[in-house]
């Protein structure tokens, strides 16, 4: 582009949007091998599923904040009343700020949407007047009050509607450009304009908003998001400030607290804080929360895409090691649901059942071809007679039949995993030790991993559940009864069934024969009384031992017989139906399973990316030459490679000459004239330039940095050999 | 008592209100008053009261100015951000919003008393007029001139105008170095015990006897006053202790005569309320609450600053311990913390005895992000990558204020921190991860 | 009201007088006596008619002494100044009449009479009908006219030529100031009128941007372009040393010096003069007795080492003025006299050491921590300290000994610390400690052991084992 103008000058030219053309982002699904349809398909599947999961993530995040939410709402609307009818108590703090310390953990970045709710909530129920302020944008005291003020007017300007007001709110915004009129007086001013103007004749569509607003003043909310993020000196004064107008302007604060509520300590001095009446406000903690997540999202059976163990660790260590952030575990979530509907064209296959099972007539030749490398399916295949075997290799609308079936078997596979693994929890997470963990989640990852009844874990659990005292293995049993009957599939059905037999035998048996289970019981479960208060392994061991030959010794009373019974028909229905999916045929069509990628994305290593990159060039450059063995650098390699390596061999400080000496004799001997020995390690130009160039760039990238300590000598900023 | 308050310039019955209004502060009111002399007379240029916060320097003030109707100009210098909008706010009130509109835009000190000169010339006083300035200790932050200025306010602008001046600073801390116009200095003493007793006793419950109120005063007092005559705070406590005081009241258990039944009841809280007084932790209903939780497990009392347990992730913790350590223990100990095989180094000759304070007294040294990261591998069980998620949570431990970032923000290599949490909340933090910090602190071994 | 005031006046301030004189000390025989002879005047002035009520008299007394005391209202000649008063009045009347061009510095300490003096002199100068209308007077005050431009600009509108710059641009100061002088030409006569430059706070004037206005000022007035005089006023006696070379070459080196070198019995003289009531006075009677009454003040033995004590403390009129102040506010319809106790209770007031009063009011616990930084201090000679080691010393002191303090909580001490910081009466070492935390900022203690004794005996109720603890030389 060019302009007539000859002048000199710079001139911008705005990017016209329209014309490069923009590619869908269906189109990013259609990876080479396929046609578009299948991709947009796989895209619409992908949007469905996150929308769903999105939408119900938020309505769970509503009602885990409801408790506290509604409590500061009560908070609020109780100090506007106070400050009118109020009794003795309130009169006495009169002068004082209502103030709710709201701590929140230190997952900040859920933060936002708290808040975000927060003041949606109270600009519905309490107050048009509510203002919210970050640390960041108010560095000084003149800023904050800047922020206040137009937050404050600008929503009432959203509010109102009749002209007067709008324009009155116009020439304030006009003073608070000129910073002289930017005072709390001006609000003061303006609020009481406002409230006149809100207690006699008000527009109807206002009415229904402040319904209760009407006859008594709404209380001004000002929320600090980020409390330690404040300067404290701002904020002493805008306290301060505000206390002297707390007879006319009916101020609330809300401070957003991450640590702990002894900050607002502190940040203020006596002086301030004593014109505050703090309240505290506890939310529920980050693990609970995540913890209810996961049960919504993962374990259960309601989303098709499922992660697989290796996916699912990653993104909980994540979690409990990086950042106790729940928003970041979604947003992990709904990276490896993109993953896996990009990357693997068969997660068609990955929705409801009634759709999947049309998807599997749709496959194309390409897609069974794919469906056939599938190694869950290649296990299949072998178990199958031979001429089973060839129709399934040869036979497409046969194999799309088989894959029907099988989508449902995974399907059926889901349906009751999930109550069983519940049912198990709720048998072990009450045991001494916790053996298959105290929550969920853990015990749903060792399924995940390898079947469940193999690890020594399970057997010892079920050494202790064989030792449980009949009313607590009654009390058990109802409660997986309960888990059971939630489901609708047969064989839970009569799982449930059997599972009432067993409790109606159960109590049958101390109405026969109750004093012989009497003196069994206490013989049996006192162990497991004290097994509760000591707990250390070796004593374990020596009780469980001591069980058995105890066991060996006498025989089994009828509750023991009853007992194993039922822990029996606990067994095979875990091992029935908590087998691994990795043994479900088809079970890549739902499990994403990559954790690398996931790992690569959320959690990445930048530092040690460049010190492979430098330390072994060919892991990147994949060039022939550069392979060597023993991590030692070719040299061939590119100079600041090599440079690279030599300053490892250094110590804190490096003399540039001595580096520079070992670098062209390294070079020079990769042009291979190490023939004549004068011509070595002799220092031309060119190589004292390459050298250069490699050092800066090395400084560039945060290696080295030149010291004022010693001239010719720089200092190496990274420590150890890594 | 209003015989101090005889003054030839005021209605009597105006004399009368304000003395009403001043209980304990008849006698500084009459001298200030006399200072001030009849309206139409000279008042000594600038007069610089000083006394503790919540000794009625404030009220004083505004009820004479009020009550008697004078000119004057109040202003909170926190409040005032910026110089022009005291001088704004001055010309306000003393002349009109037409006199403040006649300021420029970034007006200096003399346009101020250019305007305020012509302002008075046209509307010349009758009366002193009064310039009162709460909080006037913020004067000296802003430009040097204005304090010198403002106290010679009389003879610059030729009008009968006095400032008053009002801090919780003695004068001696404001004198510019080449001196001033000396102000009048006048002292608010701290109220006497009879006094506080006095003034508690006037906001008495409306539902029970005025003699009852005092009681309760009298008993609050002999517990507070020897650690808190700040009238402010003590009037929060009667408001926070009272519903306890009239318990056995409202159960019935007691009359309002039978006093010594009530200081029972009352006492124990008492003492509790002593161990967070000033801390203004809780409304008063919260500390309704945690009475409540007290009578079931029976412990010292609860306040914000009982809740310093703060959640925080795996690596956060360990990063947060390393940071105490780096802070704490000098960089020459490490190797003995921190190898696993120390070659010689005995604890005998690398503990240095002329390190005449521990470091817990000294507070924490800063240290290179390097040598945090050292330690955080040591210290730290299992093998972590150097994730950027590492990085980021170190900056955020600095947003939290658990770490300080010392050094500047733009030195971008080597930046320095300092650990800024107590020695308790890094011990509780260790227990969760049960790593003994004790075993890894120079101080104490 | 005033009525009121009158009717019942005589008969409550005879009663009082009795009050008064019964509660005398016993050898002030004279003042005794005046009182007496108050009596008589009053009781004899029920008779008389032309005299004014005492509330009158008493209000006039109040605005006439406080227009002097408050208001320094010029005396009718200066006192004890009379040769620089000569001089100046000299030098400016050159310029005045003669159009001569003059600079010249009047210096001496605050409160001394400086401005008093200009303003006789000028006074004086002004009563010359010629003067008056042919010199132009600018006056500056360094706490004002900031910098030059602020200062160009009042002059412009001092000398009324607003309007006649009006939005000129000029390419330097000099140009500027050179237009100024040049438009006060008179049309037909060449000579322009002299101009008479009063710079207030002259010292502030030289920390202006290279002393522009100083140079140029001086500069005219040495080749007299125009002629003006320069006359500064400082307290600042090393002010030529802040002068640049080239500004200070252009200033004529008069200087007037202000030392006050008073007597006592001088200043005794000064504060009878100032304290007594001029002839002019309505009542003369009135007057009389005020009069007397002030001059057997003056003899008054106690009154008189009083004085002697603000003597040595310093000489000059302000201090003086604010101590009369203190007494005549203690003068009312009620008490139409001012005795020695006034004059000893507002020598009180004048001389009372501000931080003992604060001091006074500390609560028991912050009481402690200073006790505990003044054992700091003798132990470490005057390192600065942090609230960690103070509340550590302080605990010592608690496990040693102390059956009537509690152990607070840290919380609670480092609000009290704060507290004590927010009084000033301990200072961070540096400023810059916005990064450290609270409890490990250092900190000097900003009081004297005496101060912090004296305090510890008028606390009201303090333990003993505190006071002990305080007396006990180690920590």
């Amino acid at each position: 582009m060019s302009t007539s103008s000859v002048s000199k000058g710079c001139f911008v030219f705005k990017p016209s949007a329209k014309k490069k053309k923009r590619l869908g982002l269906d189109d990013y699904f259609t990876d080479g091998c396929e046609g578009a349809e299948n991709g947009q398909l796989r895209f619409r599947l992908c949007q469905d599923l996150w929308d769903k999961i999105k939408t119900d993530t938020e309505v769970l995040q509503d009602e885990l904040n409801r408790r506290i939410l509604d409590s500061l709402l009560d908070f609020t609307k109780k100090c506007s009343s106070f400050r009118h009818h109020g009794d003795w108590a309130s009169q006495m703090r009169a002068s004082e700020i209502p103030t709710a310390a709201l701590v929140l953990g230190v997952n900040v970045p859920d933060h936002d949407m708290t808040f975000q709710s927060l003041s949606e909530l109270l600009q519905q129920a309490v107050t048009p007047h509510v203002a919210s302020v970050q640390a960041k944008e108010c560095g000084a005291l003149k800023h904050l009050m800047k922020r206040v003020l137009e937050r404050l007017m600008d929503t009432v300007m959203a509010v109102g509607d009749d002209d007067d007001e709008e324009e009155e709110c116009e020439q304030t915004n006009g003073q608070l450009h000129t910073n002289v009129h930017c005072s709390l007086s001006a609000l003061c001013d303006w609020y009481s304009a406002k409230t006149k103007k809100s207690s006699s004749g008000t527009p109807g569509k206002k009415r229904s908003s402040l319904t209760l607003d009407e006859q008594q003043q709404p209380p001004v909310v000002i929320i600090f998001k980020d409390l330690e993020a404040f300067n404290p000196r701002v904020l002493q004064d805008f306290i301060l400030i505000c206390s002297r107008y707390v007879g006319r302007l009916p101020l609330v604060f809300i401070f957003g607290i991450a640590t702990s509520p002894s900050t607002i300590q502190r940040m203020l001095p006596h002086s301030v804080s004593s014109l505050l009446c703090i309240e505290l406000f506890q939310s529920l903690s980050c693990t609970q929360h995540l913890a209810t997540v996961i049960d919504k999202l993962i374990l259960s059976d309601h989303f098709p895409f499922k992660l697989n163990s290796k996916v699912l660790q990653v993104l909980i260590s994540i979690f409990l090691y990086h950042d106790f952030s729940v928003r970041n575990f979604i947003k992990g979530v709904q990276l490896s649901l993109l993953e896996h509907f990009h990357s693997q064209p068969l997660s068609v296959l990955c929705c409801k059942k009634k759709e999947a099972l049309l998807n599997v007539m749709q496959l194309s030749h390409h897609n069974l071809e794919r469906v056939k490398q599938l190694p869950s399916f290649k296990r299949y295949v072998q178990k199958q007679e031979p001429q089973e075997q060839d129709r399934l290799l040869n036979d497409d609308t046969h194999l799309k039949e088989v894959c029907k079936k099988l989508m449902k078997d995974l399907h059926k596979y889901h349906k009751n995993y999930y109550p069983v693994l519940w049912c198990l929890h709720t048998l072990t997470s009450s045991l001494p030790r916790y053996p298959l963990g105290k929550q969920i989640r853990e015990l749903h990852l060792i399924c995940l991993e390898k079947s469940v009844w193999e690890n020594e874990e399970y057997q010892s659990a079920f050494k202790l559940l064989k030792m449980l005292a009949k009313d607590e293995l009654i009390t058990l049993l109802q409660r997986c009864a309960e888990v059971l009957q939630r489901v609708k599939s047969k064989k839970m059905k009569n799982a449930v069934v059997q599972l009432e037999e067993l409790l109606s035998k159960f109590k049958q048996l101390d109405t026969a024969a109750a004093e012989t289970a009497l003196v069994v019981e206490e013989s049996i479960t006192s162990p497991v009384k004290n097994l509760q208060k000591k707990t250390d392994l070796f004593q374990l061991q020596k009780t469980l031992l001591e069980m058995n030959e105890s066991r060996r010794a006498k025989k089994l009373s009828p509750f023991e017989v009853l007992r194993n019974e039922a822990l029996e028909f606990i067994d095979d229905l875990v091992k029935s139906h908590l087998s691994p999916p990795e043994a479900q045929t088809l079970s890549e069509v739902c499990y994403y399973s990559s954790s690398a990628t996931v790992r690569r994305h959320l959690n990445a290593t930048p530092r040690t990316c460049i010190q492979a990159a430098l330390s072994s060039p060919f892991y990147y450059l994949q060039n022939e030459s550069l392979k060597t063995e023993d991590g030692s650098v070719s040299n061939a390699a590119p100079d600041i490679c090599i440079t690279y390596k030599l300053h490892l061999e250094c110590g804190r400080l490096i003399n540039l000459y001595d580096w520079l000496e070992a670098y062209t004799t390294v070079v020079s001997a990769a042009e291979g004239n190490d023939s004549d020995s004068d011509h070595i390690g002799k220092v031309d130009d060119v190589k004292h330039a390459r050298f250069i160039r490699a050092v800066s760039e090395l400084e560039f990238l945060g290696f080295i940095k030149s010291t004022k300590q010693k001239t010719d000598h720089v200092a190496r900023l990274t420590w150890g050999g890594c | 008592m209003t015989a101090l308050l005889q003054h030839p310039g005021y209605e009597e019955q105006r004399l009368q209100r304000v003395a009403e209004q001043l209980p304990c502060r008849e006698l500084q009111a009459g001298t200030l008053l006399a200072l001030m002399g009849e309206p139409q007379q000279y008042s000594y240029p600038s007069i610089f009261i000083y006394g503790h916060r919540a000794s009625g320097k404030s009220h004083v003030m505004d009820v004479l100015m009020s009550e008697l109707e004078l000119p004057n100009a109040t202003v909170s210098c926190v409040e005032c951000v910026s110089v022009p909008l005291l001088f704004e706010q001055v010309l306000l009130s003393f002349f009109g919003c037409d006199a403040a509109s006649l300021l420029p835009r970034s007006p200096s000190l003399s346009d101020f008393v250019r305007i305020y000169k012509q302002q008075c010339s046209q509307s010349p006083a009758k009366e002193t007029r009064y310039i009162v300035m709460e909080k006037s200790e913020l004067l000296r932050d802003t430009d040097a001139n204005l304090l010198p200025a403002l106290l010679r306010l009389q003879e610059l602008v030729e009008d009968n105008v006095t400032v008053i001046l009002l801090s919780e600073i003695v004068w001696d801390v404001f004198r510019p170095n080449t001196g001033c116009f000396e102000p009048l200095l006048l002292n608010f003493p701290d109220y006497s015990k009879g006094e506080l007793l006095q003034i508690l006793s006037q906001d008495r419950h409306p539902s029970y006897s005025a003699e009852f109120y005092l009681s309760y005063i009298n008993i609050l007092l002999g517990v507070f006053y020897s650690v808190c005559r700040d009238l402010r705070e003590l009037r929060h406590l009667a408001a926070l202790n009272f519903s306890k005081f009239c318990e056995p009241l409202t159960e019935g258990k007691a009359k309002e005569t039978d006093t010594h039944k009530l200081w029972k009841n009352i006492e124990p809280h008492l003492k509790k309320a002593m161990q967070t007084v000033y801390l203004r932790e809780v409304s008063s209903l919260q500390w309704e609450q945690m009475q409540q939780m007290e009578e079931r497990e029976s412990g010292a009392v609860r306040g914000l600053s009982a809740h310093t347990h703060v959640e925080l992730p795996y690596y956060s913790k360990f990063l947060l311990i390393a940071a105490y350590l780096a802070s704490y223990n000098p960089a020459r100990t490490d190797r003995r913390f921190f190898l696993k095989h120390h070659g010689k180094i005995r604890k005998t000759n690398f503990l240095k005895k002329n390190e005449k304070m521990s470091n817990h007294l000294l507070g924490p040294k800063p240290f290179p992000l390097d040598r945090l990261l050292a330690i955080f591998y040591s210290v730290v069980d299992s093998r972590v990558a150097p994730t950027a998620s590492i990085f980021s949570q170190i900056s955020s431990l600095v947003t939290l204020q658990l770490l300080t970032l010392v050094s500047h923000d733009d030195q971008l290599d080597a930046p320095k921190y300092k650990c800024a949490v107590s020695m308790d909340f890094i011990s509780a933090i260790s227990r969760t991860v049960n790593f003994d910090i004790v075993k890894y602190l120079y101080d104490f071994l | 009201m005033m009525e009121s005031c009158v009717t019942h006046a005589p008969s409550w301030s005879s009663q009082q007088m009795r009050g008064v004189s019964a509660n005398q000390m016993p050898e002030m025989k004279s003042s005794q006596e005046v009182v007496i002879v108050i009596i008589i005047n009053m009781s004899k002035r029920k008779v008389k008619d032309d005299h004014m009520p005492v509330g009158e008299c008493i209000t006039q007394v109040q605005s006439i002494l406080r227009e002097r005391f408050c208001h320094q209202k010029l005396p009718e000649k200066p006192q004890a100044v009379e040769a620089q008063h000569k001089h100046l009045l000299e030098l400016l009347k050159r310029t005045a009449i003669h159009g001569e061009s003059n600079s010249v510095l009047i210096v001496g300490p605050r409160g001394t009479g400086k401005t008093m003096l200009l303003k006789c002199v000028l006074r004086e100068l002004l009563g010359d009908k010629e003067v008056q209308k042919n010199m132009l007077e600018v006056h500056l005050n360094g706490l004002l006219q900031t910098d030059d431009k602020i200062a160009l600009k009042e002059i412009t509108r001092q000398l009324h030529l607003e309007n006649t710059v009006g939005d000129k641009v000029f390419g330097s100061f000099a140009e500027n100031l050179s237009f100024l002088l040049e438009a006060l030409k008179k049309g037909n006569r060449s000579s322009s009128r002299p101009v008479l430059f009063v710079l207030d706070e002259f010292d502030l004037f030289a920390l202006h941007k290279n002393q522009t206005l100083l140079y140029n000022l001086f500069d005219v007035s040495q080749s007299a372009q125009a002629p003006i005089a320069v006359v500064g006023v400082t307290c600042r006696l090393d002010v030529l040393e802040l002068l640049e070379k080239r500004v200070k070459s252009r200033f004529s080196h008069r200087q007037i010096h202000l030392v006050s070198s008073l007597t006592f019995t001088q200043y005794l003289e000064r504060v009878r003069t100032q304290f007594s009531l001029p002839g002019s006075f309505p009542d003369a009677k009135f007057a009389q007795e005020w009069n007397a009454s002030v001059k057997t003040l003056c003899e008054d033995k106690s009154v008189e080492e009083v004085l002697q004590r603000h003597f040595n403390s310093s000489k000059d009129f302000r201090s003086m003025h604010m101590l009369l102040m203190l007494c005549l506010s203690r003068v009312s319809v009620a008490k139409p006299t001012v005795n020695p106790s006034d004059l000893l209770e507002a020598s009180r007031l004048c001389l009372s050491d501000a931080k003992a009063d604060m001091l006074h009011g500390l609560s028991i616990l912050e009481l402690c921590l200073i006790i505990a930084m003044k054992h700091l201090n003798d132990v470490y000679e005057g390192e600065p300290f942090n609230l960690q080691m103070v509340h550590n010393e302080f605990k010592k002191f608690l496990q040693r000994k102390s059956n009537s303090m509690y152990n607070f909580e840290q919380p609670v001490v480092m609000k009290a610390f704060e507290h004590l910081q927010q009084l000033e009466l301990i200072r961070p070492v540096d400023a810059s400690s916005a990064k450290t935390q609270r409890e490990y900022q250092l900190m000097r203690l900003m009081l004297d052991h005496s101060q912090i004794m004296e305090a510890l005996q008028k606390y009201p109720q303090c333990p003993t084992d505190v006071k002990q603890w305080a007396m006990s030389a180690f920590g």
